[in-house]
């Protein structure tokens, strides 16, 4: 008898320790999975917030420029800075053809005769002077310098020649090729060329998009959520629009982006890939994330203080305002930021309705074409060239650095709302 | 208190049934319940006293499926009419309940509450008096004069409790319910209550549910014992604790149930 009793003990005590053992190898995995998750996104991404640029002498020749003496600022605006661009990109190999001067000239961005008219827009007393200038590197060579781009492919495999290779090697022991922080990946908008796009553009219109989809989602949401839980008679009408919105919540997002499509772009003709459009199909996604917390944590204030303000001659409203949803804002509040979080991260509905186009402007207000971060990932990660395949890890980070802030943010007024009456 | 050797009675209940959807919670209960006087409602749980207590000042409203049928005459006007106002009507009947349920907000915000929402205070020196004499009555002033402005849930059980009594007795109600009102204290916060409420009867009328006959003995006047949804019996507390007429309330009294 007594020895079955320790058997008993002894398998109830080793199934404890296995149960432990399962739980613990399962948080393994899945701190496994996502460092290895993170480390992939961080070593192929962290490459691309450096940016190469070759440092070019460039002789500010006035009669290359179709410059008189003494140009005004308006005629520096309008000289021709295309020939003294080309020349100081062929004088980098005095003794090349006709092909390596092209070859020469395709180091560099496109964007490099704008650069050199920059330079001399700064200071207008460079004329007939000669500097050494920074020209952004093409991002062939910006992958070879970073070293992610294999020089060991036959010559008709690869994007660099072996010719711009040689050039480029000299540059290098010169020391006249640098890497600095690549500020444009922040201020650009998204471009055709790897070593101009940048992120500005889908980051304002994820901006937009969020604080659209904020100011319609949070009032009518928090509306609806306060009438069923507080004021609406419970019958069979109300609890077919409990069972819907639960639905609602569980419906696919690219079906929003149909609706988006069918109901605010055919039907109110409202303008065609702006966060204006995106916000309002994202706000319909994260309606019922919003009335579920809304209502939950409604649910969670206890049933005595609205006893209390009741039996103190409150009117229903009073009860409500005065206690029962101010009560409820933290549990709201964090369950709207995750809401957010969660239309941060959307893409279908935002492709559907158009924000998947190239756009090569930053917006300035909720009107104007934009795309937005996830989106902008799937159009990076859709180009061929190599220079965007960093360019799409980095914006991973900044995605997932938007969405780290957001939810610390809601971890605050969690805690800030919820310290005070402990 | 008796004028010229007649009871007033301040509050009169006819025939009133109470429903739980299809379950009748309440049989016809009558009961008159005397001006300045405590009033005790005994009986075992689920008996129907805190049901009763709940259709003085409507809160039974709150559950959609209750259902309050026949009369009840405040100051011989029947609660239960609709051209009754609900808010008016609980501004003038209090209530404290059985869990000490002080909002999470100032003390000074809790007692002035009530006062705030009726417009009692035409100005911040009002109100600040209104507080103090609320809670001077409460007997709660001497300890937290110092801390008006701290959470009311950082009070003891006791204190919070007595801070409701304070926030109900800030609009100067008539009637004053109270639904088991020591049943969450330790003895000491339970005396000091009771005292309280023999201080309260001289200005309000008082209904007390408990589950302590001893309670019930020591601060009541009148007391009702209800059993199974029925009133079986009312009368002084003398009476009834003494020389009940009823079988059931002597058994009940003398612990053989309940």
């Amino acid at each position: 008898m007594n020895k079955n009793k320790e058997q008993l003990l002894n398998k109830r005590y080793n199934a404890e320790q296995r149960f432990r053992l399962y739980g613990l190898s399962a948080i393994f995995m899945a701190l496994l999975f996502l460092t290895i998750f993170i480390f992939k996104i961080f070593s192929t991404g962290y490459s691309a917030f450096q940016k190469t640029w070759l440092i070019v002498p460039v002789t500010f020749d006035a009669e290359l420029m179709m410059l008189d003496q003494n140009p005004s600022k308006e005629d520096l605006q309008d000289a021709d800075y295309y020939d003294i661009a080309l020349k100081s990109m062929a004088d980098l190999d005095p003794n090349a053809n006709e092909d390596q001067e092209n070859e020469l000239k395709r180091m560099v961005s496109y964007f490099f005769e704008k650069e050199i008219k920059n330079e001399l827009l700064n200071d207008p007393n460079l004329i007939g002077k000669t500097k050494e200038v920074y020209l952004t590197a093409s991002d062939d060579l910006d992958q070879v310098f970073k070293g992610n781009y294999p020089r060991d492919l036959p010559e008709d495999q690869r994007r660099v020649s072996d010719y711009q290779l040689k050039i480029f090697d000299q540059l290098v022991a010169n020391g006249k090729v640098e890497s600095k922080f690549n500020i444009s990946f922040f201020t650009n908008a998204d471009s055709r060329e790897a070593e101009l796009a940048g992120i500005a553009s889908s980051f304002m219109g994820s901006i937009f998009s969020i604080l659209v989809c904020l100011m319609i989602a949070f009032p009518v949401a928090v509306l609806a959520a306060i009438y069923l839980e507080e004021f609406a008679p419970k019958n069979r009408f109300t609890d077919f629009i409990e069972v819907n919105i639960n639905n609602l919540a569980a419906v696919p997002s690219i079906v929003f982006g149909l609706l988006g499509l069918g109901v605010l772009l055919a039907i109110f003709q409202l303008p065609r890939s702006t966060p204006l459009v995106g916000g309002i199909t994202l706000s319909l996604m994260t309606l019922p994330t919003i009335i579920i917390a809304a209502r939950a944590s409604l649910k969670a204030v206890p049933p005595s203080i609205r006893e209390a303000a009741l039996a103190m001659g409150a009117s229903r409203m009073q009860t409500t305002m005065h206690h029962t949803v101010p009560l409820s804002m933290p549990g709201t509040l964090s369950g709207t930021i995750i809401g957010l979080a969660q239309a941060l991260g959307e893409t279908a509905p935002l492709i559907l309705i158009g924000m998947v186009a190239f756009v090569n402007t930053i917006p300035g207000s909720p009107m104007d074409p934009a795309a937005s971060l996830p989106v902008q990932i799937y159009i990076w990660a859709e180009s061929a060239e190599r220079g965007f395949v960093e360019k799409v890890s980095a914006c991973i980070m900044v995605l997932l650095g938007f969405l780290i802030i957001m939810n610390l943010f809601a971890q605050i007024i969690r805690h800030k709302f919820e310290k005070k009456w402990s | 208190m008796r004028k010229n050797g007649v009871k007033m009675i301040k509050i009169k209940a006819k025939d009133v049934d109470v429903f739980y959807g299809k379950k009748q919670a309440l049989f016809n209960i009558s009961l008159d319940i005397e001006e300045n006087q405590v009033t005790a409602l005994i009986g075992p749980s689920g008996c129907g006293k805190s049901t009763f207590l709940r259709c003085l000042n409507r809160m039974n409203d709150v559950i959609d499926i209750c259902n309050v049928k026949g009369e009840i005459l405040i100051n011989d006007f029947n609660i239960n009419d609709k051209s009754c106002d609900v808010v008016r009507l609980r501004e003038k009947i209090g209530m404290v309940f059985q869990k000490p349920n002080p909002f999470p907000k100032t003390l000074y915000e809790n007692v002035s509450y009530g006062p705030t929402i009726h417009g009692m205070a035409q100005s911040k020196q009002e109100m600040d008096e209104i507080v103090e004499t609320s809670l001077k009555k409460a007997a709660l002033w001497e300890e937290v004069k110092d801390r008006l402005h701290e959470p009311g849930t950082g009070l003891s059980g006791g204190q919070q409790q007595r801070l409701c009594i304070a926030r109900a007795i800030s609009v100067r109600p008539e009637v004053i319910l109270m639904d088991e009102p020591c049943s969450a204290l330790d003895p000491i916060a339970t005396a000091q209550i009771e005292e309280l409420i023999d201080e309260l009867k001289k200005e309000h009328t008082i209904i007390i549910v408990t589950h302590s006959m001893a309670q019930a003995a020591r601060v009541s006047q009148n007391t009702g014992f209800f059993h199974l949804g029925q009133l079986i019996e009312h009368g002084s507390t003398d009476k009834i604790f003494k020389n009940p007429d009823n079988k059931k309330t002597q058994d009940y009294i003398t612990g053989r149930f309940g």
